[in-house]
């Protein structure tokens, strides 16, 4: 017994290491500051966040993942950003681009070959021709939409925010940021003088007004175009009057009495250029050590969501749920206490580091922590990882511990997939901005779609054993089976209230309980499958294996309900995640329809001696 | 076979937990068809023709006749709610071990009720009001009427109501409150209207704008954010059979049109059906906040002000997102804006049965909660 708790902590604790093993890890060899310049606070989309977010949501969006291989090394995207906003010359040159639609290929008159990775230039040339496309496609409803016209839809929108990005700081290219900036505003005030009494102006200032006039239009342009806003007002100012760096410029203020963080990106920008990493990184902590001043809120939670996605707490999770996962095999096939034991603590490990990611993007988004598809998926998978090891406790077979395994990696895989759509703490609508109904109606039915996805991944183990497992013991099966009940009865009473709930919350929004919307009747259609299991044993219509077979098709109905909705208005033609999603979903559900065939097929084909 | 023993067959047999599962198939089975309805026909016309309904019609293209293939919600319902009532007194035992199961099912019968209550009691109106403007009624976008207007006296108009499915019907309408008749000479459902250009054959209509208009038939449709242009030609005739003026009358056209008899000024228009409130409200203010640097809408939210004569009210009141003013059986919700957020739009919504689910879903809760807490219990207690 004391063997195996040793065991046990060990597991336990190289599972912790191992998930820590980002924050060890010194990150980019570079004489810049990379780190410091991704952890400034930003507002985009609504809300702030640390420049390492954005740079990560957008070259998610442009490239699909979260870095870039240029040459024989990898950028972060912090480091992509940088040379993006203030080195674009050598941006263009990465291959950044993603396009696999033949016809936009043909569009930009390349051939199809296996490069489908372009660079900016690559594509600069065809950039009036794809906007133009794209506009008449944008045009036509989104289900009426072709492959191809959906596809120039997103190449546009990816151009233009990398443009955006390049816009930023700069106006890209500009050879001397810091001479400009400073130009105008040594010739602000002059031309102030002149502008508000022109008669009396001196001839100089009357040429500085004819001077500016110039840069006006190149910042109006800089205001316009940038991506970002990362100047936080000052005392005195409308909090949530963050401004970007052109807008800043043109302010009232702008020339006479300047943002204190318009030098420091200016400066910044001309010493990334000119490769002078000792002036970048001054600018940078001078700007730094503005912010901790005047700004330490934003600063401070910036700093914190940084810190966040460089720990990547659910990729290790993931990681860990397998390792764990693969132990539990291991144990079935060998039957060692220690093999057990050694699984037991992974998976301990691997539910630590999800609660943890789990928390902390409670604490930085200050919501409760199912918002959107994202982060529902990443709270089903908890659910079930923590409803598998409580159930471990009643029936120590270790089925309820490798589904929870096997639940919390398969929803932390699709939460992985489902990043690709942007900002994963984004804002909520108007209507669904209320932390009451967000942390009972939406945490409630979240809770019941796990239930039901762990009842039908015992289900699978049953149906595995009824085919793979020569000896059988009757106390086992017995174990699954109640196991099975147990979870269904409490997916029953969470999908049941966590649905009315959502109904009452429809009466208060919207004036009427239930309106039989698609999402209404994905929550009503789970819970009328688990009523239907619990009735159908009742008269006992299933014994065993018919709840086992039902339970794996609560599995497709929850699916169905969780995603599938969601593509109703998906048509033929759409091309995208959904479009891809929906064919797993197929897939999926063509999975578990076998699994289910097989478990009906006639006792001559099981293993195990039919009763 | 003696009748009691039938009887007993019979009651059997609707209280059979078979037939409670073939009901929660079928339940199933039509809440799947309503969802996947809803993608051609949107919610509304999806729900009644599925769920609001006792049988699931099938018409084949290009044929009057109808075929019930399905059962509808309705009878699902009606058979479910029978079915639970009678297999809870005629099977369940009072035992403290199966009060659960008492409750959730009590609960659940008047879940059944409050849907039912919904289905009959229910009515959505709206109620489109700009900043400064009163209003005593609210509008059916999904019913029309057509109003007859008495705009003589400046300071009170005299209104008389005919409902679209009298228009509908043709024919000749005639009100006691009117000194002419109505002949209603076409009604489309769904109408284009254009400008005449000089190459059209002549109008019907012989004044008001309809003259200058060509008004083309549409098929009907029902998606979510659509809606009919409907259509009348209507012509008033006098006691005398003098024609008073044929009009097209749509609900698409803004202004009334109408015509002078003995000295009286009649207004004719298709509009929203009304339904008059004996209280008026008054909007004051309109918000529309947006997250910081976004167009993203973070609240809505409207200051109206209550008046209501009859008891006494004149009040403030503020009415947002997920928080509705409810008053005298009918409740306001934020719905919509528009004009450049000088005009908020209230759905408006009155359903007797609201405190229904809440208490049901109580019951829902509580029943399972003791009932599985004690399998859960021995399922515990057996394991040591």
């Amino acid at each position: 017994m004391r063997r195996s708790s040793g065991i046990f902590a060990a597991a336990f604790v190289s599972g912790l290491l191992f998930a820590s093993w980002p924050f060890f890890s010194r990150g980019p060899k570079s004489e810049f500051d990379v780190r410091g310049f991704s952890r400034l606070p930003l507002l985009e989309g609504g809300r702030i966040k640390p420049i390492d977010s954005f740079a990560r949501n957008s070259l998610l969006v442009i490239r699909g993942q979260q870095s870039l291989p240029v040459d024989a090394h990898r950028l972060s995207a912090s480091e992509w950003i940088l040379d993006a906003m203030l080195r674009p010359e050598a941006a263009d040159t990465y291959k950044a681009f993603v396009i696999d639609d033949p016809d936009v290929l043909g569009l930009l008159g390349m051939e199809r070959s296996t490069e489908r990775r372009f660079a900016y230039w690559q594509i600069e040339s065809k950039r009036e021709e794809i906007r133009g496309q794209a506009e008449r496609a944008n045009g036509l409803d989104s289900g009426r939409r072709s492959r191809f016209q959906t596809s120039i839809i997103n190449l546009d929108h990816r151009l233009e925010l990398y443009e955006r990005i390049k816009n930023t700081v700069m106006v890209s290219g500009s050879d001397d940021p810091v001479g400009e900036f400073e130009t105008f505003v040594k010739l602000a005030p002059g031309a102030l003088k002149a502008l508000h009494s022109p008669a009396k102006a001196a001839a100089a200032d009357r040429e500085a007004m004819k001077n500016l006039a110039k840069f006006i239009d190149r910042y109006r342009f800089l205001a316009q175009a940038s991506a970002f806003k990362p100047l936080p007002p000052r005392s005195g100012e409308n909090a949530d009057e963050w401004t970007s760096v052109g807008e800043s410029i043109l302010s009232p203020a702008g020339g006479l009495d300047p943002h204190p963080g318009l030098p420091a990106f200016v400066h910044m920008a001309k010493a990334y250029k000119n490769a002078d990493a000792a002036g970048f990184n001054d600018a940078l902590h001078g700007f730094e050590a503005w912010l901790s001043r005047e700004k330490p809120k934003a600063f401070s939670s910036a700093g914190s969501e940084e810190t966040f996605n460089r720990a990547q707490p659910f990729i290790s999770g993931m990681t860990l749920y397998v390792m764990a996962l693969l132990g539990f095999f291991a144990w079935w096939g060998a039957r060692r206490a220690w093999v057990r034991s050694i699984s037991m603590g992974l998976l301990c490990a691997a539910v630590l580091v999800h609660t943890l990611g789990l928390g902390a993007r409670v604490v930085l988004q200050g919501r409760p922590p199912v918002t959107n598809l994202y982060s529902s998926a990443v709270f089903v998978g908890w659910v079930a990882a923590l409803l598998g090891l409580f159930s471990e406790r009643i029936h120590k077979k270790g089925f309820a511990a490798a589904g929870g395994a096997l639940l919390g990696f398969c929803t932390l895989l699709v939460a992985h997939h489902l990043t690709h759509s942007g900002d994963t703490m984004e804002m909520m609508r108007a209507v669904l901005d209320s932390n009451f109904w967000l942390a009972t109606h939406v945490i409630t039915v979240t809770i019941g779609y796990a239930s039901t996805f762990l009842a039908g991944a015992l289900g699978i183990a049953w149906i595995a054993r009824l085919h793979l497992v020569k000896k059988h013991d009757a106390e086992t099966d017995k174990a699954l089976a109640s196991l099975a009940y147990g979870v269904i009865s409490f997916s029953l009473l969470f999908s049941f209230i966590g649905t009315v709930l959502g109904g009452i919350w429809a009466d208060q929004s919207w004036g009427r309980f239930w309106g039989w919307d698609p999402k209404e009747n994905g929550a009503l259609l789970i819970v009328l499958w688990n009523a239907s299991i619990l009735h159908a044993r009742w008269i006992g219509y299933v014994r065993e294996r018919g709840i086992m077979v039902m339970a794996v098709f609560g599995n497709i109905v929850t699916a169905m309900s969780w995603f599938g909705v969601n593509m109703l208005g998906v048509g033929l033609h759409s091309y995208g995640f959904m479009d891809q999603a929906f064919w797993w979903l197929i897939v999926f559900s063509a999975g578990h329809l076998a699994f289910m065939l097989l478990a009906l097929l006639p006792p001559r084909f099981w293993t195990r001696e039919p009763a | 076979m003696p009748p009691n023993a039938r009887w007993n067959r019979v009651v059997g047999a609707l209280s059979s937990l078979k037939l409670t599962l073939v009901c929660l198939a079928l339940l199933m089975a039509l809440t799947v068809i309503c969802t996947l309805a809803q993608v051609p026909l949107g919610t509304h016309v999806a729900v009644d023709r599925t769920i609001r309904t006792f049988l699931v019609w099938w018409q084949p293209e290009a044929s009057s006749l109808k075929i019930p293939v399905f059962p509808g919600g309705g009878l699902v319902g009606f058979v479910l709610f029978v079915n639970l009532a009678l297999a809870q007194f005629l099977r369940l035992d009072w035992s403290r071990r199966k009060a659960g199961l008492w409750i959730m099912h009590l609960g659940l019968a008047l879940l059944f009720l409050g849907e039912f209550a919904t289905a009959f009691f229910q009515v959505e109106s709206h109620m489109p009001v700009e900043i400064g403007q009163t209003r005593d009624f609210t509008e059916d976008y999904r019913r029309l009427e057509l109003a007859v207007v008495d705009a003589t006296d400046a300071a009170r108009d005299t209104v008389t109501s005919i409902p679209d499915s009298i228009v509908k019907a043709g024919g000749e309408i005639a009100h006691a409150s009117l000194p002419f008749k109505l002949r209603v000479k076409r009604y489309y459902d769904n109408a284009e209207l254009h400008m005449r250009r000089p190459t059209d054959p002549p109008s019907e209509a012989t004044g008001g704008v309809g003259a200058n208009l060509l008004v083309h038939p549409e098929p009907p449709v029902s998606g979510d954010d659509q809606q009919n242009a409907a259509a009348a030609l209507v012509s008033a005739v006098a006691a005398d059979g003098r024609n008073l003026g044929t009009l097209w009358l749509s609900n698409a056209l803004g202004a009334p049109q109408g015509f002078l008899l003995d000295g009286r000024d009649y207004k004719l228009s298709l509009r929203p059906r009304r339904y008059y409130l004996p209280f008026s409200l008054t909007l004051k203010e309109f918000h529309h906040d947006r997250y910081a640097g976004t167009d993203i809408p973070k609240n809505f939210s409207s200051l109206v002000r209550l008046k209501d004569p009859m008891r006494g009210e004149d009040r403030d009141v503020l009415i947002y997102m997920n928080n509705p003013l409810r008053y005298a059986g009918k409740a306001f919700y934020q719905a919509s804006f528009g004009k450049n957020d000088t005009l908020s739009v209230f759905q408006v919504v009155r359903n007797p049965g609201w405190l229904i689910p809440y208490l049901s879903c109580a019951l829902v809760a509580l029943g399972m909660m003791l009932h599985f807490g004690l399998k859960l219990g021995s399922a515990m207690g057996g394991s040591k």
